[in-house]
């Protein structure tokens, strides 16, 4: 169990980071899904873990996004009254930071370029819509088959695959948009 | 899936795995942290009999989503409780009004208001024919 713990903590961690935004509470998310396994699942055979550690991460990233909501109902009222900080109506790829002078559609070898197309795919794939972000990191992060992908989502398979085509599409252009070339 | 599609998803991937050894010395402690504390209440189980492997998988089912189906039950408990408190409070209401009603018949005590109904005026007509 430490061992399956150690391997998936911090694609957990990045996985709920893209869906919540907030590391303290990706953080807190993380440490909920692993509660969660090892006092409830214990038993099960280690083949099972990745599978039941999904399951439990997405949905306690769903539990989070429903307190969240209920929190907003009561505090959105309030908050209009004051005039509040429209928060996330921009598009974050517009105000990420690139130098000027970066030539993305090279290769990027140097350590420093390498990291800022890193934050710029973080960045995309936090731009796309939960269920399709779900569904490729589930497929081709964590390399869960459509099948298993379709468990932990709780659509069909057919849907599984629709969303991570989209996913890919919507990425390409968006780091496309941005002068990225894989 | 396509084939350009996969090769993206594969170089995409590529670059987060790098980015998982970038991660801050504060985020790496936290979740070693929160690794230990989760171990600190891994339980041993007894495996799982055969025969009640089913039932394994309602407990699955059912742990995992605990806390939202006991809340829509809870709610739906409270509903029904309520729709039960106000049939029975009109049914108790509409049987004394009517208990009222025969009373006054019966002691010619009739209020001012019954003269005034319409109501009361054609069941009296109808009773006198």
């Amino acid at each position: 169990m430490s061992d399956f713990l150690a391997e998936v903590e911090r694609r957990a961690y990045k996985q709920a980071l893209f869906a919540v935004r907030d590391d303290h509470v990706a953080l807190d998310v993380v440490q909920d899904a692993m509660l969660k396994l090892t006092e409830k699942y214990s038993a099960r055979p280690p083949a099972e873990l990745p599978l039941l550690f999904q399951r439990i991460l997405q949905n306690t990233i769903r539990d989070h996004f429903r307190r969240q909501k209920v929190r907003s109902m009561w505090t959105m009222p309030v908050s209009s009254l004051l005039g509040g900080d429209p928060e996330g109506d921009g598009d974050p790829l517009e105000t990420l930071e690139v130098a000027d002078d970066s030539k993305f559609s090279e290769p990027p070898a140097e350590q420093a370029a390498r990291a800022q197309v890193l934050a710029l795919i973080e960045k995309a794939l936090e731009k796309l819509p939960a269920r399709q972000r779900q569904a490729f990191l589930l497929r081709y992060w964590e390399e869960l088959d459509v099948t298993a992908a379709a468990k932990i989502m709780g659509c069909s398979e057919g849907s599984v695959k629709t969303h991570c085509s989209r996913a890919s599409h919507a990425l390409a252009v968006m780091l496309t948009k941005q002068g990225i070339k894989l | 899936m396509n084939r350009p599609e996969h090769e993206l998803a594969r170089k995409l991937v590529r670059y987060l795995d790098d980015g998982l050894d970038q991660l801050e010395p504060r985020v790496r402690e936290r979740l070693a942290a929160a690794r230990r504390n989760a171990l600190s209440h891994y339980r041993e189980q007894p495996a799982t009999v055969f025969g009640l492997a089913w039932a394994g998988q309602v407990g699955v089912w059912l742990t995992e989503h605990r806390s939202s189906r006991v809340r829509v039950l809870i709610a739906a408990a409270a509903l029904v409780l309520a729709t039960v408190g106000v049939v029975y409070w009109q049914s108790t209401r509409s049987a004394n009004g009517l208990t009222d009603i025969d009373f006054y018949l019966l002691t010619d005590e009739l209020p001012i208001n019954a003269y005034l109904d319409k109501g009361f005026d054609s069941w009296l007509k109808r009773s006198s024919r």
